[in-house]
This record gives C-alpha cells, sequence and structure tokens, in this order.
C-alpha cells in the first residue's frame, strides 16, 4: 500500500530527489526542497517553450492551454514497486539531484554519484543534478561538467526563478519520453505484468489467455501515460478500449485498473468542478472498482501476492473524494470497511499506512476520537517494531492523539491556556464559576483510556530516549490518576520521574506540573503590627472612615458595586517580607521530597523565597511561602513553581482549584486534599495585590518583657512601651486611641513623649509609659480561676479581654523616592499594641452592710474651748451639726482572700472639698485622711474593714435633695420643673456617687504590687436603703451644754475627741459594741445644781416652729424629773418650750438640773414641729399630713458623781 | 451469553459515569482498555448519528474487527453503549431498555448529581444479571 493515495494519484509523475554529494545542511536542504517542491504542478502552457515536438504526438486532445503536469517529489527515492506497471503513477520517472557546492568541492565527483544514485531508478526517463551555492572555481568547472546544472550565487528570488525554469525543462523532457514510450508501446506493445500473473508454469492456456490480454493491458498503460502528460481526453479513450478489452478477457484485475483510471480523468478533466451527477458517477465507478478488485482475489496465491491494498486503496481514495461532513455515513462505512481489511493485510507496513490514511481521513471529517483511535493503533504498531526510530514515531503519533483523548502536555496547549487565562478572571469574579463551564473542564475525561495513553506514551518516549517527555507523561500520569494506581504503581513512576530526570540537564522545566499538590490556603492579612490605613490627607484624624469599621457586614451607604466586594485588595510593601499560605497534599504512597517551592510571580517585582518541604505519603501540610516585593506595581501570583523530582515546573492554583470543583461534583475521581486528610477549604482567589513604596514600620515592646503582666484585681502599675521605627521612611505623624474591651483600665499614656519624639527616624526609638490598673475580673471568670484554682492553674488571661493600644502613624504624605507614585498619598499604618494583662483574682469582696448604732455623747465640761476649723468656710456654719449626733454609722465590708499571698488592705476616704451642685460647699473634715492601720489578710482568711460614714453629712438639710418625694414644691416658689426636679435628683446622685468615690480601699500585696479594691457597687447596694439617713443631715440637732456662770454658750464641742473617738472605733471593731469604754471625766456632781443649756440647731433653710421638750432619764431609763420618785431636780422649764428657729441659726434654752443620786443619767430633747413642711415630712417620711412630726435629738449622757 | 461485552454509560459531557465488562470471556485488562477505546471512538459516529434518526436504538452502529458496538442514546443524551461480539439484536435491544429503566431510577436519587459516576453496587449487580439474561 502506498501513503496519501488520492483518486488524482494516477496523473502524477514520481520524480526521487536525491541529496548528492557531501551532506547538506538541514536547513540548506529544507531549502532546496521548499524551492523544487512549490513546482507541483506546471502549466502546460508554461511547459510549450521547452518542448519541441519531434514526431507526432500520440496525445492528440493535449489541452495545451488549460492542461497540466502534475509532479510528485519522492525525497530520498523509493524501491520500485512490483506493481509499477500496473499502476505507471507508481513508476519513478525522473530524477532530480541536489548538491550543496560547499560541502562537496569537486563537481566530477557529484556527477559520478549522481550517475551512481540513478542507477536503481530504471524506470526513470529524465535525470537531472542541480547544483547550489558554487564558488567561483566551480562556476568554471561546472561549465566542464555536463550533466551538473548549476544555480549561480544569488538572491532567494532569482534562485526560484532559476529553478522554476529547470522544473519546466524537466518537464518538458518527461513530456517528450512520454511521447516517445507510447509510440513505442502501441507500435511494438510491451509484455506488462503484475504479481499476480503466475511467472513459474503458465499452462498452453494461460499464454493464449496472456495474448489475449495484453492488448487491454497496453491500452491501460498508455492511457496511464496520456494521464501522466496531462491529456486526460486522450487517457479516457485509451481507458475505454482497455475496459472494454478486460471485460471481454476477463481480466478483472485490469479492468479495475482501467476503470479507476478513467476515473482519475475524468476529474482531471472536469478539475474543479463540483456537481452531484459527477459525485454520482465517480461514486458508481468506484464501488465497481472496488467490486472488481475483491473478485480479482485468488485464493491460491492470497499467500504469496494479495490484491486487498488495492481494494482497500480504492476504498480510501473514494473516501477521501467524498470525505465532507454531510456524506460523513458513507465515508464511515467505506473506512469501517477498509478497517476490516486491515485483517488480510499481509505486510505489517501496510497496515500501518493503512491505519494512517484511515486516521487522516477520519481527522479531516472532524472524527477526532476515531482518528485518535487509528493513531493509537498506528503507535501500537509502531511499538511492535522494537527500534528507537519506530519509537520516535509511536511517540509523535500519541502526542498527536492526545488532545483527542484530553492528555495533552501543557506546553503543547499553551494557546489554550491562553485562552482561558483571558476567561479567567471573569470567573473568578464571580467567586464561583458557572458550574457549566466546570463541566465542560471535565468533558470527556475517560480516565481508563488516558493512562493507557499516558503510559504508551512514557513507555515510548523511554524507548525513544526522550526523558524530558517521559518525565511529563509520568508526571500527568501520577497527577491525574494517582487514585487509579496502585502504591506500587505510584512509585514506580516516581522512580521513572527520578530516572528520566538523572538524563535531564539540571534546571530542565517541564510545563507539566508532577506531585504534590498546591492550593492557596489563604494571605495572613498584615499583623495588626503591620496594618495599612488609607489615609485621607484632608483631614486632622486622616485614618478615620477609611478603614473598614463596624460590625456591619453591609452597609448601605459603601461605595461601590458588589462585584469588587468579594475579592478583597492586598497591598504590600517594597522591602517589607510578605507571606503566603499554601497547601500541599501528597495523596501517593510514598514520600515526597520537593527540593524547592517558591511563589511564582510573573510581574518581576517580587524575590520569593524558597523552601524546602517533605511529605510523608498521603498528607497535607500547610507552609508558609514568603518573598519581598521589590518594585512599585501590581503583583500577581498564579501559582508557584516547584522543584521536584529533578524538574522545575510551575503549578497554577487555578487548575486545583478547578479540580477540586470537578471533584465536588463528581467529575473526578478524587480530591487529593480530601484524601490526605486535609479538612475542605473554600477556594481562595488570589487577590488584587499592589506594591507600594516604602513606609515606615514601628515596632513596639514592652520594657521589661513582652509577657504578659500578671497583676491582681484592681492593682495598678505602670508599663513602658518602647516604640522603634523599624522602617526606612521616618514617622511623621502618629497619634494613640484606645480600643478593645477594659479600656478604662488603662489609666494614663504619656501622649506627649510619642507626640514630643516626631519625626521619628529610621532606627529611632521612644518610650511611652502607661499606667494600667487591673480590671474586675467578671464572675464567670472569677468562677472559672476557681475551678482552675483547684487544679493549681490560676491564671487568666484572655486575649479578647485585654485593652488595645491603636497608634495610628504615618510618614511623609508623599514619597519622594517614588515620584511616579505622587499623585496618590502614601498609606498610614495602624500599630495595635495589646497591653497584655493577667488579671488574678485578688481579695474577693463578700459582704458589706452598714452598721448603725447609737453612742450617746456625754456632757463634759471640761471641754469647754471652743474649737475654730482652720478653715475659713466655717463661717456659714454657726454650730458643728455633728455635735449633736451621734448615730454612728458603720460601712463593714467583709473580705476574703482566696489567693496565695498577703494582702494588707488600707481604708482611706478622700476628703479633697468637692462643690455640690448647690454652691453649699462640703465643710472639710479635720480628718483629712483617717490614718487607719493596715488590715492583714492572709491566705485563705477572710476579715472585715470598717468605714465610718459619719463625715458624709451635708450641713443643711435641702428640699431640693427630697424633691423625689415632695411633689408641690412650695418652698422653692412653685417655680421647680420638672428638668429641675431631675436636675436635684441628678445632684443628689452625683452626691452619693462622690461619697462612694471618697472611700478607696487600698491593698497591698508584697513589696511591689499595689491596687484598689473596686467596690462601689457593693458600697452602694449597702447603702442604697438608708442613703438618706447618711447623707442628709436631722433638720435638728440637739447639743447640750453645762452653762458655767451663765457665759457665753460654748459650745462643748466634741468633733476632736469624736474623731479620735471613731478612730479608737474603727480600729477595735469588737470592743466598741457598747460606748462604755469611752469615758469623760465627769465635773457634774449631785446635790449640787448644775445649770444647763440645750441648743437647737435648725439645719433646714426655713424657719422652724417646735415646742420643745428636755426628758432626762436614769440607767434603768426611768424618767426621773417627773412623777412621784423623781431623783432629778430642776429649774426651768423642760417641756411645751415654745420656740422659733430661723433657717440655720440656733437658739438656746436654758434650764437647771439637780441630781440626788449619783449615777449616769441620759438627756435627751425632742421637739414637735408646728406646721411642718413637706420637706420636713419627707425627711421623716409621713405621707399624711396631719401626723406630727416628732424631732429627737440624740441622746447625751451625763455621768453624775458622788458628792466629794 | 456473549462472549465478549464491554458495556458503558456515557453522560452527556463525555465522561463514562459507568463501566462493566459482561462478557464471558476471562478479562484481560488490555483487552478492556481496548474495548473502552472502540467505544469512544464510536462517540463521534454516535453523536452524527444520533440526529439523523427518532430511535433510540442504534443497532451496529460501528465496528472493529470483529466487535460491533450498539447504543442506546436517552432523551438527555446519555449514552448506553455495548460493544459486542454476537448478533442478538433482540437481546440487546432489550437489554437496553432495562438498563434505561434502571438508569432512570438511579437519576429519580436525590443524592445523585446527575452526571457524576454511578458507584451504586445495586445498579452493577442488576445490569450484570440483565447482561446474563440478554447477551
Amino acid at each position: 500500500m502506498e501513503p496519501d493515495v488520492s483518486i488524482e494519484t494516477g496523473c502524477e509523475i514520481r520524480v526521487a530527489v536525491l541529496p548528492i554529494g557531501g551532506a547538506i545542511p538541514p536547513p540548506r536542504l529544507r531549502l532546496y526542497l521548499s524551492m523544487l517542491s512549490c513546482h507541483r504542478r506546471v502549466d502546460l502552457s508554461s511547459v510549450s517553450s521547452f518542448y519541441s515536438e519531434h514526431q507526432k504526438s500520440p496525445f492528440t486532445h493535449q489541452p495545451w492551454d488549460s492542461g497540466s503536469l502534475r509532479f510528485k517529489f519522492v525525497v530520498g527515492g523509493a524501491p520500485p514497486s512490483p506493481w509499477e506497471d500496473f499502476q505507471s503513477c507508481r513508476k519513478i520517472l525522473a530524477v532530480v539531484g541536489l548538491c550543496h557546492c560547499p560541502s562537496s568541492p569537486d563537481l566530477s565527483l557529484v556527477a559520478d554519484q549522481f550517475s551512481a544514485a540513478c542507477k536503481p531508478y530504471t524506470s526513470a526517463l529524465v535525470e537531472r543534478c542541480f547544483a547550489f551555492c558554487p564558488s567561483d572555481s566551480q562556476l568554471d568547472e561546472g561549465k566542464r561538467v555536463s550533466n551538473v546544472i548549476l544555480f549561480p550565487p544569488s538572491d532567494r528570488q532569482t534562485q526560484e526563478f532559476h529553478m522554476l525554469t529547470m522544473v519546466q525543462d524537466l518537464a518538458a523532457s518527461l513530456l517528450m519520453e512520454f511521447e516517445k514510450w507510447v509510440l513505442r508501446a502501441e507500435s511494438a506493445g510491451t509484455i506488462l505484468k503484475t504479481p499476480l500473473d503466475s511467472q513459474s508454469s503458465l499452462s498452453s492456456e494461460e499464454v493464449i489467455k496472456a495474448k489475449k490480454r495484453r492488448l487491454g493491458r497496453a491500452q491501460k498503460t498508455i492511457g496511464d501515460y496520456c494521464l501522466l502528460a496531462g491529456s486526460p481526453a486522450d487517457a479516457n479513450a485509451h481507458y475505454n478500449t482497455a475496459i472494454e478489452l478486460a471485460r471481454l478477457t476477463g481480466d478483472v484485475f485490469w479492468h479495475a485498473g482501467a476503470l479507476e483510471g478513467s476515473v482519475c480523468a475524468l476529474l482531471v478533466d472536469r478539475a474543479g468542478q463540483q456537481d452531484a451527477t459527477l459525485e454520482e458517477e465517480v461514486k458508481y465507478r468506484y464501488y465497481t472498482v472496488i467490486q472488481l478488485y475483491r473478485r480479482s482475489y485468488l485464493q491460491d496465491n492470497a499467500q504469496r501476492v494479495s490484491t486487498v491494498s488495492f481494494e482497500l486503496e480504492a476504498a480510501l481514495k473514494l473516501a477521501r473524494y467524498l470525505c465532507r461532513q454531510e456524506l460523513a455515513k458513507e465515508v464511515v462505512e467505506l473506512l469501517m470497511g477498509a478497517a476490516d481489511g486491515a485483517k488480510s493485510l499481509i505486510d505489517a507496513s501496510d497496515r500501518l499506512i493503512l491505519y494512517v490514511e484511515i486516521a487522516r481521513i477520519y481527522g479531516s471529517l472532524g472524527y477526532q476520537r476515531k482518528a485518535a483511535f487509528f493513531s493509537r493503533q498506528v503507535a501500537q504498531l509502531y511499538l511492535q517494531q522494537d527500534n528507537s526510530f519506530a519509537a520516535i514515531s509511536a511517540l509523535q503519533v500519541l502526542s498527536l492523539t492526545s488532545k483527542a483523548y484530553h492528555v495533552q502536555s501543557r506546553g503543547a496547549s499553551q494557546k489554550q491556556i491562553g485562552s482561558h487565562h483571558s476567561l479567567g478572571p471573569s470567573q473568578a469574579d464571580g467567586g464561583k464559576m458557572h458550574q457549566q463551564s466546570i463541566v465542560s473542564l471535565f468533558e470527556s475525561q475517560w480516565s481508563t483510556l488516558q493512562m493507557v495513553v499516558l503510559r504508551e506514551i512514557l513507555m515510548s518516549s523511554v524507548r525513544a530516549g526522550d526523558p524530558l517527555a517521559a518525565w511529563s507523561a509520568a508526571a500527568r500520569l501520577l497527577r491525574s490518576y494517582y487514585p487509579l494506581i496502585t502504591p506500587a504503581g505510584q512509585s514506580g513512576l516516581a522512580s521513572s520521574l527520578v530516572n528520566s530526570a538523572e538524563r535531564l540537564p539540571v534546571g530542565t522545566r517541564c510545563a507539566d506540573a508532577a506531585l504534590p499538590f498546591i492550593r492557596l490556603h489563604s494571605f495572613p492579612i498584615h499583623p495588626s503590627q503591620m496594618d495599612l490605613v488609607k489615609r485621607n490627607p484632608a483631614k486632622e484624624e486622616w485614618w478615620v472612615g477609611s478603614a473598614p469599621s463596624g460590625p456591619f457586614i453591609y452597609t448601605p451607604f459603601g461605595k461601590g458595586g458588589s462585584n469588587e466586594s468579594n475579592k478583597q485588595d492586598l497591598t504590600w510593601i517594597v522591602g517589607e517580607p510578605v507571606q503566603v499560605l499554601v497547601e500541599l497534599a501528597n495523596p501517593c504512597g510514598f514520600e515526597l521530597v520537593v527540593e524547592s517551592i517558591y511563589l511564582s510571580v510573573h510581574s518581576g517585582n517580587f524575590d520569593a523565597f524558597p523552601v524546602s518541604v517533605n511529605l510523608p505519603p498521603n498528607s497535607a501540610k500547610v507552609i508558609l511561602l514568603s518573598g519581598i516585593p521589590t518594585k512599585v506595581g501590581p503583583v500577581s501570583i498564579p501559582g508557584c513553581i516547584v522543584h521536584c523530582f529533578g524538574v522545575i515546573t510551575e503549578h497554577l492554583f487555578k487548575d486545583v482549584d478547578n479540580l477540586l470543583l470537578g471533584a465536588a461534583q463528581g467529575l473526578v475521581l478524587s480530591d487529593p486534599f480530601r484524601s490526605c486528610g486535609s479538612g475542605k477549604l473554600k477556594i481562595v482567589s488570589v487577590p488584587n495585590i499592589s506594591v507600594v513604596p516604602p513606609l515606615p514600620l514601628l515596632v513596639s515592646h514592652v520594657v521589661g518583657g513582652d509577657g504578659a503582666a500578671i497583676l491582681y484585681e484592681g492593682e495598678i502599675r505602670d508599663i513602658t512601651i518602647s516604640f522603634s521605627n523599624a522602617g526606612t521612611v521616618p514617622v511623621e505623624q502618629a497619634h494613640i486611641s484606645l480600643s478593645g474591651k477594659n479600656q478604662d483600665s488603662v489609666i494614663s499614656i504619656a501622649r506627649e513623649s510619642l507626640r514630643s519624639a516626631l519625626p521619628l527616624k529610621p532606627g529611632a526609638e521612644v518610650t511611652v509609659p502607661i499606667t494600667i490598673k487591673a480590671w474586675q475580673l467578671s464572675m464567670a471568670d472569677s468562677d472559672h480561676a476557681t475551678n482552675k484554682n483547684s487544679s493549681g492553674v490560676s491564671r487568666i488571661s484572655k486575649e479578647g479581654s485585654n485593652p488595645l493600644l491603636v497608634i495610628h502613624y504615618a510618614g511623609p504624605l508623599t514619597s519622594d523616592e517614588f515620584p511616579e507614585n505622587g499623585d496618590t498619598v502614601s498609606p498610614g499604618r495602624r500599630l495595635v499594641v495589646p497591653l497584655h494583662v493577667c488579671v488574678l483574682q485578688g481579695l474577693r469582696f463578700v459582704k458589706a452592710r452598714l452598721l448603725s448604732m447609737e453612742i450617746p455623747a456625754h456632757i463634759n465640761d471640761s471641754l469647754s474651748k471652743k474649737v475654730t476649723s482652720p478653715n475659713a468656710m466655717n463661717s456659714l456654719l454657726k454650730i458643728d451639726p455633728y455635735s449633736g449626733s451621734w448615730v454612728f454609722r458603720l460601712l463593714e465590708i467583709e473580705l476574703s482572700n482566696p489567693t496565695d499571698v498577703v494582702f494588707e488592705v488600707n481604708v482611706s476616704v478622700k476628703t479633697d472639698s468637692t462643690n455640690n451642685g448647690n454652691g453649699v460647699t462640703s465643710i472639710q473634715h479635720y480628718a483629712a485622711d483617717i490614718g487607719y492601720p493596715k488590715t492583714r489578710i492572709d491566705c485563705d482568711f477572710s476579715a472585715r474593714v470598717l468605714i465610718p460614714l459619719e463625715h458624709f453629712k451635708l450641713p443643711v438639710l435641702d428640699g431640693s435633695f427630697l424633691a423625689k418625694d415632695c411633689q408641690p414644691n412650695d418652698f422653692l416658689g412653685g417655680k421647680i420643673s420638672n428638668a429641675a426636679e431631675r436636675n436635684s435628683k441628678a445632684e443628689l446622685n452625683a452626691s452619693i456617687n462622690n461619697l462612694i468615690k471618697k472611700i478607696k480601699v487600698r491593698w497591698q500585696s508584697g513589696r511591689n504590687s499595689s491596687g484598689e479594691l473596686n467596690i462601689k457597687d457593693a458600697i452602694q447596694a449597702a447603702l442604697q436603703a438608708s442613703m438618706m439617713d447618711i447623707l442628709l443631715p436631722e433638720p435638728l440637732t440637739f447639743v447640750f451644754n453645762l452653762a458655767k456662770n451663765g457665759t457665753a454658750n460654748e459650745a462643748i464641742n466634741g468633733t476632736k475627741q469624736l474623731a479620735e473617738q471613731t478612730n479608737e472605733l474603727a480600729n477595735s471593731v469588737d470592743q466598741c459594741a457598747s460606748g462604755s469604754a469611752v469615758r469623760f471625766k465627769g465635773s457634774i456632781s449631785a446635790h449640787e445644781m448644775t445649770p444647763m443649756e440645750v441648743l437647737i440647731r435648725n439645719n433646714t433653710k426655713e424657719p422652724i416652729q417646735m415646742s420643745l421638750s428636755v426628758t432626762c432619764r436614769d440607767v434603768a431609763g426611768e424618767n426621773c424629773t417627773e412623777g412621784s420618785k423623781a431623783t432629778v431636780l430642776w429649774a426651768g422649764v423642760l417641756t411645751g418650750i415654745q420656740l422659733e428657729v430661723l433657717p440655720l441659726e440656733e437658739v438656746s434654752h436654758s434650764f437647771s438640773l439637780y441630781f440626788l443620786v449619783p449615777g449616769e443619767y441620759t438627756l435627751m430633747g425632742t421637739a414637735i414641729i408646728n406646721g411642718a413642711t413637706d420637706m420636713l415630712r419627707a425627711r421623716a417620711r409621713t405621707d399624711s399630713s396631719d401626723e406630727t412630726i416628732f424631732c429627737r435629738g440624740s441622746p447625751f449622757h451625763i455621768n453624775v458623781a458622788g458628792a466629794v | 451469553m456473549a462472549t465478549t461485552a464491554c458495556f458503558i454509560i456515557v453522560s452527556r459531557n463525555d465522561i463514562p459515569i459507568y463501566e462493566a465488562e459482561v462478557g464471558s470471556a476471562i478479562k484481560k485488562e488490555e483487552a478492556a482498555h481496548q474495548h473502552q477505546f472502540i467505544l469512544h471512538a464510536a462517540l463521534d459516529i454516535v453523536q452524527d448519528l444520533a440526529w439523523t434518526t427518532s430511535a433510540m436504538f442504534l443497532k451496529a452502529m460501528d465496528r472493529f474487527n470483529d466487535l460491533v458496538v450498539s447504543v442506546y442514546v436517552t432523551a438527555g443524551h446519555t449514552r448506553l453503549m455495548l460493544l459486542h461480539d454476537s448478533r442478538n439484536e433482540d437481546g440487546i435491544k432489550s437489554f437496553f431498555q432495562e438498563v434505561h429503566e434502571l438508569y432512570i431510577k438511579i437519576l429519580l436519587n436525590p443524592l445523585y448529581l446527575p452526571g457524576s459516576r454511578i458507584t451504586s453496587s445495586h445498579f452493577d449487580t442488576k445490569v450484570r444479571a440483565l447482561a446474563r439474561k440478554y447477551l
């Protein structure tokens, strides 16, 4: 069989083209051949000038103006075919030698070689030898050597012209030779034989038969020559004769040949015409031809020769002629029949040609899979031959099929990838690819077939000695079909990868990636230490509004379409290392050694750092790849460059993403990451990354170690944080703010020290002191803590509860080094420094309660000095309101110490003067800081702390404090509005808060930890009920004095003593249950007239009318001034004294007592207030207006000594 | 029962979603591959032929050596392809019809993603039983 046959083959003149002389460099040879082979068709009209008619031409109907001669150049020549008598077109009718003069200097030698080369071609009618690029000496020599035609050195165009002339000359010579041959054949007749005709024993019958047939065969051959000479009309005439004769003689085989020739003549005659009738005619005749060839199949010589190849050739010729989409069915039938014929072909190379031709025709029909199938058959036939050239051919054929089987190397389909790239962004924009497009990626994936094809490619490339192809095939096989390959097979592939790589030069790149599978895991956003903030140069606070803020995922005011929202933008900074997390998976059963892996960046402004990884069998690993951006501009990261198995490959993230999508759709075999135990991950798309010029970079560290400060609740500590500029650009602006939880625990920040250090040059450092007070642990925390305590771990450092120090800083507005970036403002940065505080539970508050007790004052004459307040504010006060009130209220706080250290508690009352809302200044206490000794609380013990509350009384009972109770506010002229009411309420609250604030419970533990207990809420809860009593003075205070000789009223002001007393009380809580410990040395003796006076002070702002009574009781509580057994005699008025006290004034009432019995007596003043105002009622907590308001003073003790 | 038979279901995306060697001949891996190659190549012809006829069953529409390809194209353009060496046309037709029913049952499974591989062992057993019955 012959390759590349078509119906028109019959009219092609076969010319052997042979290289002669020294070796021709391949590009030169290719050039010469291309010059020659462009003259496949030579018009008769152009030949005519070279043609001279020696005798009458047998081609009477030769179309000189429209016809042409066709050449078929057979490079390298061909052995003579046994069938060349049967089809003249199989003969080599001319020989052309090509000689490259520089490599063959001796032209005569060339001439000899050429004639020797022509020897085997006995059928050759014309021989020419063309010599190119001769030197000058050769040009001279060439004149002597006759049969070598020298092409003078000139430009290509001229040479082509020369070539045209030579070919036309060749054509003319051939034409003349054909004429000669036909004339000779017509006259003499030649014996034409085919291998079919048995040579050995010709029986007489057969000889007669052969004689009869000879004429027909001669006619057929003449027809062939007519066809070659470009005269189809003549050919047709001869063929018709031949057909008739052959039919008569029963020469079936030649009949078929003549018929075939006639179809060729018909087509050449109607060249360029396509009509249905012609097609029908051709089809009809060719089916007949095929039939005839089939009939000529002789069983007896089927072993020796077979006509099957002619039958198949005829089928292929027809199929090629009909090869059009609309006739596909017919072509398929023909080809199917031809393929069936392959079995009866004896020669393996015939089968090879048959399959090649079938594949070609299927391919031109558009049946790629069919073509691939037959190509693979060809490759298998090649692989059966055991030599490397056959293996190379097999490899090439298989590479052709790889597209149809979707296993092509990425290097081969680079163009396709390019188109995918352009498709890429739009798909990625949507976040998820359209399902259809994913499906299309996996279309026609026949994994079994793909594996087989790849294995064959691998095998053939190993045999052909192409290590790169072998590597690529093994890589594709391993990467795509590892689930279908046994672990042993996987290791085999791995070793074949290594073996191939050994034969490759170091640093070879391959377009096809092997293992591992690499997907993008995440882009770690800037650590909070180097966050970028867009800068708004128009604002003072340039960071406001630029950072994504707020808890809302969607804000209707957010600008921009939604299409950009899902692809976050990333900004990298020149010179600052960045990191990308990728996940590698090795789903195979061998350990994978990745010699190096680094990010592949095509934009050229990024230095990637390689790392090497070892992946155990069936494992996945997340690794950190880093690099440094080097130039300003966008960065694109399509994948990673991997150096594995000795070859460098690029792994694209997109491929793996598609694979994973396919796996999710059930379209691919397996998800490599899931099979390695790695979880399902959302597909991460590579964000838009842009690189900006260098920025300053503040680095912070806590002086004295970055560890968390371990503080007890309420502990106060100074922390010093140092900031240094690690960037290359100075910091020009910086601003500290707080965020996060427990912000109020930061008491002070030395903002000034940072501000004064600006601009902070690169490398410079500044320290900022910060004062922190540890916050209170919440209930859950403390529960947690107690649980932890039992297991011995008592620290709680919840990341979320730390306050954060946020520093916004920025360099110069525009960078000088990058003027091209000048119009955009360089971004600022944000440094977030978490103040790591680990709060330990400190003293634990157990309970707080209010203790109140009445301690009667002693009337004492020894102290009669008027105590003047050091404060000039005193002028407001006529008498000290406290001297009269002896009701003690103590706040008792119980604290327990669950920790393992000792605490010392110190209670202090803050005493700076404060202005309350009404402009009334509270008095400055004498006890500026009550010097309580420290209370020590040991581990796991509790202790109580007493806080006296007596110092908080307001000097004036003002109605506004009771506004909540009195609706019609007549004392404020009814003008009071709701707002004012609210105001006064707020004032009350403020004063309550004030009071609470004044109480400070400080503690100290060890040498350097001290703090404050935060027990505000506890105090407030304890005091809430009796707040009024504590805060507000009684409307009236009663003070009993000894009146000495009727001198001026001198209040026995026991305030100092009182203070001392309370101090003592506070210190010795247990002992102060009764006031008996405190003794005043009395100077009052029995049986003596004791003049006394009672001072009544009005603490309100209204005058009060009252009726006063004074009672005196003895120890038993019996009234001793009245009744029959009175022990005290008296002078003056003791009951029903009508008095009016002006606002904030005091009046005195004098009387005298005569004690009959020494002992202790109690004096008490009571007053019934007449016409009480609402305020007084509110103070007395009565609702009804007709109830009498009764005001009782605190009791005074009198110690009466016996008579001396 | 036929000595050689290879049955494949090809989804509309040209992906084989079910493969079975149902012949009684001793199974050889290479032969199985060859069968798949033949069926894969036959898809080219099916793709044209399916639109020229209203019949679902395309009998013996391709052949290679002595193996014949018969195809049954469902309405959803899923192709049931059988490579066989027997000429029992009626049996093949019945086989296809029954397998089609089975395939529809698979499709009705809400957990089955149309176009993905059929992994049901029940389906496999049934198909092999049908092959024994009809081929």
